[in-house]
């Protein structure tokens, strides 16, 4: 698959330099052996394929040019196979590719890459456009990067913290990067810079690529001049001011100013002038961007002492931990000195003018300057007091790095605020939110507890910085006043509170910040298992659960327990494959053997799994009364329902009938709702979301609440668009409405990736979602490494009136048919209902274009889709599998039914889906087969027939195999299953093996295992049994049996 | 532009002296030192509109020529008394003591009790009187300073707050030489401590040079194509700058000295770029506002 990718060319390139936007695609080819110049990167994209993918993306420009760039990536390289004759190239080799596997013979090569270039203010305006989260599957890392560096000049540029200056003989518009947020930025910005951002050569005079490499450096000075670049682009248009009034200096920079390289018309000797004016002119705000800054280091006083002591040191930009002290850097003198790994040239040069502006800001720095290398000085309590409250600030915003004393560092800590103590009370068990806890608190500030009498003796000093229990803390004015408000209110605290508090950092009680909160030892094991901390205590297989839990389904049974004693929704998402039906299961046969159940429940489930809910309840609990409430013959009045529910422990439903019997569904007093599917939710203002959102809640005549489950295998908690929806049917309190979580969540973490509110969605979140991964050994330790599931699934309408007109009509044809035909008879029968069970496009032998449609998106995929049972329940477990970036092996017995799948996948996903069958080419399959292992951005999803793809391949890429009709012979599709389970594999291989139900699939599904005397003729002499069957046999086989 | 009781301003906006650099405006009190107020205020004139067509600092002389009432301009030269190596070797010793007078220098500020390090020399860096500032000009006038050379003292006032080096450079020392001087004499003072703690026993501080380390992209190539970071949260939401927060306000007034036929030039410049500022800050706000809307993956 193609990756887009963008490399700065720096000047000659253009002035400012340009965005060069390129892009590599994976294929199988022979390593390169290096020339005289650098040779042509052999997977890039051409400068027309580029153009395509960002024309069909929205993405074209019209500011776009061509261009080419010789960019320094690293190589895969291997001494040349055959001969090796003295002076012939011993090496070749090949540019990696990002997700490569990192080979052990690494090299740096230059290759030669055509794609397109912007200039700076095109690239600005072109990267404003593009998603900052999680972009497109198809553009590189180092693109969203670039979005980052835009979003940075943006905000540069709002906030007008720029200067017109003049660099190198040209005009340019300068970025200010000396306030603390915007160095901090930077250095972030080059820790991160993904190195293939810079990593173009400039072209040799004449255009010629260099045959050299470039270092991959310390970003931050290349960071810089990126950003410079942006931002001078940007600033550059449409700065056209009049020209009166102005003298000819001030007219040639301005006109330098605007579009164009910046050049300024000038004699060498005005422009020195101008250039040094300018210079002198922006120092007072900021200075250069170093690599390391002038640092003042506070000390609390020693004991008995007045005086602040006040350190000079130099700090690094890159980490201000990284400190030395000022006598490192007076003696480091010309050669400079190594701060970690940042080289520090002139350090004492660095510092001189670092406490030179200093002084500006903050003037008894002055004293401390009287000798020639000075390295302290002392403060006066009033001083120290100005540094802590106001002067850092300044300090940081001049670029001056100002470290305080722990306890008065600033942040929440150093506030007044609470060190509570609590527990459960003797009598609780600690199952309702609302009892109040026994519960004993402290004043806190700077890590010190202090009562209300300390808080008032301390105040009387009048002094802003006081010393206590050996502890320099910052009163402030409103404190005492706050902490006499706290005592007088006298609160209590429940269980909820402690919940709450102990959620998130930075919570406040009764407006105070919670600095320490000491849970005893039963409020801390029911704080644990409410925040996940701890796994859930696990819950044993209840009585009448007729099959064994794992260890980690007794503990989701548990999970499932505690929230329901606390009345909370709950979300249980495990990944597929590890078992959120039994555990619901047996979360209901728990209740019922506890006796809480009492009302019956109620399951929405897709319509393609309410077979196998049915199946499943019928074989792990027996005792559960299971009622489908599906199919035209569902009681339809309030009447019959409550005499059909009666005795009824679980009724099914389809999301479909959820809607349309919403009514009569709501007068039914339910003790619980069930959304399996929960993805099915997402959308708020649907109307299934609408109703189910509705069922959870208890109508007026309702005895008493309801509980609510949702089981979903996607990871909830990575979409937070859906999640409201989600929470909202579960636990609606949880995020508030729901355009308060647009604007609170949704907005600022979709479209700007915002991190601190997704950790605090997430915290918020996280109590009510319960996500194991079966990738996951250290939870998921007894999972064996090849795990299979029956994937149960009906029939369609339209599949149903095919399958048994088609039974109809050929046992008439069979039961005349002279005893020779018989046979083949009843093989092309087989066949056929087979085919009917995959689709009815497949049986009724429509061609590609008829049965998937030319149509675009999702409209003409659905409804595909819609006309079989087994391709919707297939894109419902293959919508998890590509969600989790996993791969996987589809097999099917016809070649037909390949192509239909092939195309209608492709529509579906948006993504190439290969189909491997007799006809392919030997060359074709071996492409295949290496995409799928070997590139690293390669398909998802491989088609197989079995009898070509069966057999030899290694595709140990896939985690997951399909098996979408069955097979006579189990051992075949073991064989082909063996293709991904085999060495190499490093994931467990979830083997999916789809059953239509009633029908013939699982009438040989049964005699495989009951290993019958009919299927022993099966799979062990061919086909002879079928000339063998009466039609009483025969009829038994292939009939379809309707659900009682 | 005032001329009262003598005084004379130089300051051509509206701004009054208190925003010169306290070095401008001691150059400024010389000048208005002069004795003969008539030929002061004329010299004014001549400066205010526009006679003085260029100043050039050379070396350690500034070159300007001055329109007159004669066709071609005349020619002023104008230098100061020059410090002698010896001389300069007692100032920078001098400077050497307080790392202030460094600092303050480093940071684009003249210190103010800087003629306190010249006085070890026995010299200035500011002239006491008038008559220390040398000149020479073309004109017949055989007064001196005749009025064209006191048109370019005014103006050479404006040119000290470009850049408190000159009057160093005037007096025989650049910039660069300055620096590479005090750096060279903070070793010798260095050297001299650790010689006098090692005869005490103590061990000097030693800086850490080690070599310069290995980028980790060389061992590891996903820092080539990998960048996992979220967006900065304060990048989130793009504010504007609060009232004076901007980089023109922080930098304040132009320190270019102005022409005198194009008064308040730097004001217009200034007034230019701050209009297209605001502008392109509402754009830029309403473009943050706007991203990654028109993108597919928000469809």
């Amino acid at each position: 698959m193609t990756l887009l990718h963008a490399t700065w060319l720096f000047p000659p390139e253009g002035p400012g330099g340009r965005l060069f936007l390129w892009g590599d695609t994976w294929k199988a080819i022979s390593p390169v052996q290096p020339g005289r110049s650098a040779p042509e990167h052999p997977l890039a994209l051409t400068p027309d394929e580029v153009a395509d993918w960002l024309d069909d993306n929205g993405y074209w420009s019209e500011a776009l040019r061509p261009a080419r760039a010789t960019l320094t990536l690293p190589s895969r390289t291997q001494a040349a196979r055959g001969r090796r004759s003295a002076g012939d190239q011993p090496w070749s080799g090949l540019p990696l590719q990002s997700g490569e596997p990192i080979p052990r013979q690494l090299e740096w090569w230059p290759w030669q890459v055509e794609g397109w270039a912007l200039d700076p203010a095109g690239a600005a305006e072109w990267l404003s456009g593009l998603p900052l989260a999680s972009g497109h599957p198809d553009m590189g890392d180092d693109l969203r990067w670039w979005t980052h560096l835009q979003r940075w000049a943006l905000s540069l540029i709002a906030r007008g913290r720029w200067l017109p200056q003049i660099e190198d003989g040209r005009a340019r518009w300068l970025p200010l990067l000396n306030r603390e947020g915007d160095r901090r930025r930077l250095e972030e910005l080059a820790v991160g810079l993904p190195q293939v951002a810079t990593c173009a050569l400039a072209a040799g005079p004449e255009g010629d690529p260099a045959l050299a490499c470039r270092r991959p450096g310390n970003g931050r000075l290349r960071v810089a001049s990126l950003l410079e670049a942006l931002l001078d682009g940007q600033l550059r248009a449409g700065f056209k001011p009049d020209s009166d009034g102005l003298d000819p200096l001030l007219l040639a920079w301005q006109k330098a100013l605007g579009k164009g390289d910046g050049q300024l018309h000038l004699d060498e000797e005005e422009l020195e002038r101008l250039t040094i004016a300018t210079h002198h002119w922006r120092e007072a705000v900021a200075g250069r961007v170093a690599p390391a800054r002038a640092c003042l280091e506070l000390f609390t006083p020693a004991e008995g002492d007045e005086l602040w002591d006040v350190r000079f040191s130099l700090q690094a930009e890159a980490d201000p931990s990284l400190r030395v002290p000022a006598a490192v850097a007076w003696a480091a003198g010309d050669w400079g000195l190594q701060l970690g790994e940042v080289a520090v040239p002139q350090p004492s040069e660095l510092l001189l003018e670092g406490l030179g502006r200093a002084l500006t800001v903050f003037e008894p720095v002055e004293r401390g300057l009287d000798a020639t290398t000075p390295e302290a000085m002392q403060l006066t309590p009033a001083e120290a007091f100005v540094l802590v409250r106001t002067a850092a600030t300044q300090l940081r915003d001049v670029g001056v790095g100002v470290v305080l004393p722990e306890s008065l560092s600033g942040g929440l800590a150093s506030r007044l605020g609470l060190a509570i103590t609590a527990e459960l009370p003797e009598t609780s068990r600690g199952f309702t939110l609302g009892e109040n806890l026994v519960w004993s608190w402290d004043f806190m500030i700077g890590g010190v507890t202090l009562n209300l009498r300390d808080l008032e003796r301390l105040s009387a000093k009048r002094s802003p910085l006081v010393q206590h229990k050996g502890v320099w803390i910052e009163l402030r004015p409103n404190d005492l006043r706050n902490a006499e408000r706290f005592c007088n209110a006298d609160p209590g605290l429940s269980l909820d509170d402690a919940l709450r508090l102990t959620a998130s950092d930075g919570d406040t009680f009764h407006r105070l910040p919670v600095h320490a909160f000491t849970a005893g030892p039963r409020l801390q094991a029911v704080m644990e298992q409410y925040h996940q901390q701890k796994a859930p205590d696990p819950l044993p297989a209840p009585p009448g659960f007729a099959g064994q839990l794992r260890p980690y389904q007794e503990r989701g049974l548990g999970w499932l327990a505690f929230l329901h004693r606390f009345d909370q929704g709950a979300c249980l998402a495990d990944d597929m494959g590890l078992g959120k039906t039994i555990q619901l299961l047996a979360f209901l046969q728990h209740l019922k053997a506890e006796q809480e159940l009492k009302r019956p429940v109620l399951l929405v489930a897709p319509t393609s799994v309410l077979t196998n809910w049915k199946r499943e309840a019928a074989a792990f609990t027996p005792e559960l009364a299971v009622q489908e409430h599906y199919g035209p013959r569902r009681p339809s009045t309030d009447a019959a329902l409550k005499k059909a529910l009666k005795g009824v422990d679980l009724v099914l439903t389809s999301y479909g009938l959820l809607q349309r019997d919403s009514e009569l569904l709501e007068s039914v007093d339910w003790q619980g709702v069930v959304i399996d599917e929960a993805q099915a939710i997402k959308t708020p203002t649907a109307k299934q979301s609408m109703a189910a959102r509705d069922l959870a809640r208890p109508g007026r005549g309702s005895r008493s609440g309801r509980f609510r489950i949702a089981l979903t295998g996607t990871p909830v908690e990575n979409r937070v668009s859906e999640l409201w929806a989600l929470m909202d049917f579960l636990n609606p309190k949880v995020l508030g409405d729901e355009p308060f979580f647009r604007q609170r969540y949704r907005l600022p973490i979709e479209r700007y990736g915002d991190m601190a509110s997704l950790r605090d969605l997430k915290a918020r979140v996280g109590p009510f979602i319960l996500r194991r991964l079966k990738t996951d050994k250290s939870i998921i330790t007894d999972l064996p490494d090849k795990v299979e599931l029956h994937e149960w699934v009906g029939l369609a309408p339209e599949q149903r009136k095919l399958y048994n007109r088609t039974v109809e009509e050929s046992l008439d044809a069979i039961a005349r048919a002279p005893l020779g035909q018989k046979h083949g008879q009843v093989l092309a029968l087989l066949t056929k209902l087979k085919q009917v069970c995959n689709h009815p496009a497949l049986a009724l032998g429509e061609d590609v274009q008829a049965a998937v449609g030319n149509g675009v998106g999702n409209g003409a995929a659905s409804g595909f889709a819609a006309r079989s049972a087994k391709v919707q329940r297939l894109e419902e477990i293959l919508e998890e599998v590509i969600e989790a970036g996993d791969r996987a092996l589809l097999f099917t017995q016809f070649a037909e039914w390949g192509h239909l799948l092939k195309a209608h996948l492709e529509r579906k996903w948006r993504q190439e889906v290969p189909f491997l069958y007799g006809n392919t080419s030997k060359t074709e399959r071996q492409a295949m087969v290496d995409r799928f292992q070997d590139d690293p951005r390669g398909p998802q999803l491989f088609l197989l027939s079995l009898k070509a793809g069966g057999v030899g391949l290694n595709l140990t890429r896939a985690s997951h195999v399909f098996h979408i009709d069955r097979w006579w012979n189990p051992a075949v599709e073991n064989q082909a299953t063996d293709r991904a389970y085999r060495i190499g594999q490093q994931n467990r291989v979830m083997v999916h093996k789809f059953i239509t139900s009633g029908s013939v699939e699982e009438r040989i599904d049964r005699m495989i295992k009951e290993k019958s005397k009919l299927a022993e003729d099966i799979v062990g002499s061919g086909e002879d049994w079928l000339g063998g069957m009466d039609m009483g046999q025969l009829k038994e086989l292939v009939a379809l049996q309707e659900p009682e | 532009m005032t001329v009262s009781s003598g005084a004379i301003t130089t300051q051509l906006g509206d701004q009054g002296l208190g925003h010169q650099p306290w070095w401008v405006e001691q150059w400024m009190e010389l000048i208005n030192s002069y004795r003969f107020k008539k030929r002061l205020e004329r010299a004014w004139e001549y400066a205010r509109s526009g006679n003085v067509t260029s100043i050039r600092f050379e070396g350690r002389r500034v070159h300007a020529r001055v329109q007159g009432s004669g066709e071609d301009p005349y020619k002023v030269k104008l230098w100061l008394d020059v410090l002698n190596d010896d001389d300069w070797g007692y100032v920078l010793d001098a400077l050497t003591q307080k790392a202030r007078w460094s600092a303050q220098l480093l940071a684009g500020v003249m210190p103010q009790d800087i003629e306190r390090a010249f006085a070890a020399s026995g010299k200035r860096l500011f002239p006491f009187k008038l008559q220390e500032v040398r000149s020479e000009c073309s004109c017949p006038d055989k007064a001196n300073p005749c009025k064209h050379v006191s048109a370019v003292f005014y103006l050479m006032g404006d040119r000290f707050s470009e850049d408190p080096f000159v009057l160093f450079q005037l007096r025989g020392r650049t910039r660069g030489q300055l620096l590479a001087d005090l750096a060279k004499r903070r070793q010798k003072a260095l050297a001299k401590q650790a010689r006098q703690a090692r005869a005490r026993g103590q061990e000097p501080v030693m800086a850490d040079t080690a070599a310069h380390p290995q980028h980790p992209a060389i061992t590891d190539p996903n820092r080539w194509w990998r960048y996992g970071a979220a967006l900065d949260p304060d990048l989130v939401v793009i504010t504007p700058a609060l009232e004076g927060e901007s980089g023109l306000d922080a930098a304040g007034p132009l320190p270019l000295a102005e022409a005198p036929q194009f008064p308040e030039a730097n004001q217009r410049f200034l007034a230019h770029v701050r209009h297209h500022g605001e502008s392109m800050a509402a754009l830029a706000m309403a473009r943050a506002m706007d991203n990654g809307l028109s993108s597919p993956t928000d469809a």
